[in-house]
């Protein structure tokens, strides 16, 4: 059976340089991301000057200070590394391309379907995916036509270009990891390293075992090895499955089909729906005022004409700091929902995990439940009939008028002294009995 | 990422006022005020570059209205603005 060729798009330290604004090439000095605010005290990803004096990705922040006392902490800013990821994602979907990213900075996908479309061989597909994330370098000039999803950070079109384009690394292999580790061979912007399948595990073998920290669920088993002196892939691949299986049960029997070339198949992105919303606090909001933004952002989110009747499954709450920097919050719920008081009990505990003051809030759906369905009852409540009534009424209205067609106050600072700050017009939340949501 | 201003409510806005000594009104929008039942001074955003500061006066008109207007002290324009 002929195994597919995946091919992996990589950029290394992709988050450093999304911090760091400029893609074209990390700064000659020590730079490393410094830790997430609220979090344990690590640093993150570290520029190559900074690996020179030792430090690395998860080291504590007073190790790395102290074997590298010019090192320069970058604040880091999940909410942007995403969206620029996503961008990336989008370019490798325009060319055909499906892809699977469980990290900001590696993507792979299959490319024995887009061979068609790009020429007929497996070099233009590279070719067009090369063509396709610099597309930006060489239309700096040109206007973007999705501005209104550009990450919110990016000032100007320019300056907007300029953060689009990557200095990525192609490699292609027969499965996912091959072709990561070809990848990891290639330089940026040259020819990309190509792994046949029947060189895959001669290839491989000659890499460290290390590279198997690559997969999240490997990612104590590299020093494990080490310790039983086995340093590379070719030693690994050269055990027997029985006694690998027998040390390291499924975890190592992975790690033995990845040294063999061998991998899991692609399970590509779902196409994104995205659904947000962002409230600006004018003013450095904490306690009711941000408990308020939320519970707008989640009435608007919930008037939102894509969600199409859907329960919601999954959401991030974001914020972006009046110091710089950014916060994201994903929260998983229970079970979907599309009970506003249900969602602001899940979401609001994360407000108080924000770490500093914020100047705007986000709330985003990352998933969306099945519809929520009517279900009868056995006891009829009046209330409840009314509620629905008034509910289909708000979503007739809505319909025919827009979202803006039903509205209702909401109290956002009812102690103010300035008026204008106490109350704002939200979109009404339809009222729905307790068995649709 | 959709960003739709919010329709806040009670937003002032602005008022032909005539002030009389001590730059206390003394008609608006043409009606005679009847008396002033209390004024006080709002400052806030200090600490910001854009440092807000107002005198507010409650009135009641002489054709019975009563109603709250500001003076933004850093312009001098006078507001009207429901409480």
């Amino acid at each position: 059976m002929c195994s597919p060729v995946v091919v992996c798009v990589l950029v290394p330290r992709f988050a450093l340089l999304a911090a760091l604004g400029d893609r074209g090439a990390l700064p000659a000095q020590p730079v490393a991301l410094a830790p997430e605010a609220g979090r344990e005290q690590m640093v993150g990803e570290v520029s190559a000057p900074a690996e020179a004096f030792g430090v690395v990705a998860g080291m504590r922040l007073g190790e790395a200070l102290s074997r590298c006392p010019e090192l320069r902490l970058v604040p880091p800013d999940p909410e942007g590394v995403r969206g620029l990821w996503h961008e990336v994602l989008d370019r490798i979907e325009r060319i055909g391309g499906a892809p699977e990213s469980e990290c900001a900075g590696a993507a792979f996908f299959e490319a024995d379907g887009l061979r068609g479309i790009h020429g007929g061989d497996l070099g233009g597909v590279l070719a067009a995916t090369r063509r396709s994330l610099d597309s930006s370098r060489r239309a700096k000039s040109e206007p973007i036509k999705d501005a209104g999803r550009s990450p919110w950070w990016a000032k100007g079109e320019a300056e907007d270009a300029e953060r689009r384009s990557f200095s990525a690394r192609l490699g292609a292999g027969p499965a996912r990891f091959a072709a990561y580790c070809a990848a990891r061979e290639a330089r940026p912007r040259r020819a990309p390293v190509v792994i046949e399948q029947r060189d895959a595990t001669h290839f491989l073998a000659q890499l460290p075992a290390a590279l198997l920290r690559s997969r999240p669920e490997l990612g104590a088993l590299p020093d494990v090895l080490d310790r039983l002196g086995v340093h590379t892939l070719g030693e690994l691949a050269a055990l027997p499955s029985c006694a690998v299986a027998e040390r390291f049960g499924h975890p190592g029997l992975l790690a033995l089909d990845l040294a063999h070339g061998r991998d899991t198949p692609l399970e590509p992105r779902r196409p994104p729906e995205p659904v947000s919303e962002r409230i600006d606090l004018p003013e450095a909001a904490s306690g009711q005022q941000l408990e308020r933004a939320l519970e707008m952002l989640i009435a608007r989110v919930l008037a939102r004409r894509e969600r199409r009747g859907r329960s919601l499954r999954a959401l991030a709450v974001s914020a972006r700091f009046v110091a710089g920097g950014t916060w994201r919050q994903a929260t998983t719920l229970r079970s979907a929902s599309a009970d506003p008081e249900r969602i602001r009990l899940a979401l609001g505990g994360k407000l108080a995990e924000l770490p500093s003051p914020a100047e705007s809030l986000a709330l985003e759906v990352e998933a969306f439940g099945p519809p929520a369905q009517d279900q009868g009852r056995l006891i009829d409540e009046q209330g409840a009939a009314r509620r629905a009534r008034l509910g289909e009424a708000v979503r007739q209205a809505r319909q025919a008028a827009g979202e803006g067609a039903a509205l209702r106050v909401l109290d956002v600072d009812p102690e103010s002294r300035l008026p204008e700050r106490r109350s704002v017009l939200a979109p009404f939340v339809e009222s729905t009995p307790r068995s649709r949501r | 990422m959709t960003s739709r201003a919010s329709k806040r409510l009670g937003t002032p806005r602005p008022a032909r006022v005539r002030a009389g000594a001590g730059g206390v009104p003394v008609a608006l929008e043409g009606a005679t005020v009847d008396s002033v039942c209390e004024d006080w001074v709002v400052e806030d955003r200090w600490w910001t570059g854009r440092p807000l500061r107002r005198r507010y006066f409650e009135l009641v008109l002489d054709d019975g209205r009563n109603v709250v207007v500001f003076r933004n002290l850093a312009d001098g324009g006078w507001f009207a603005q429901r409480g």
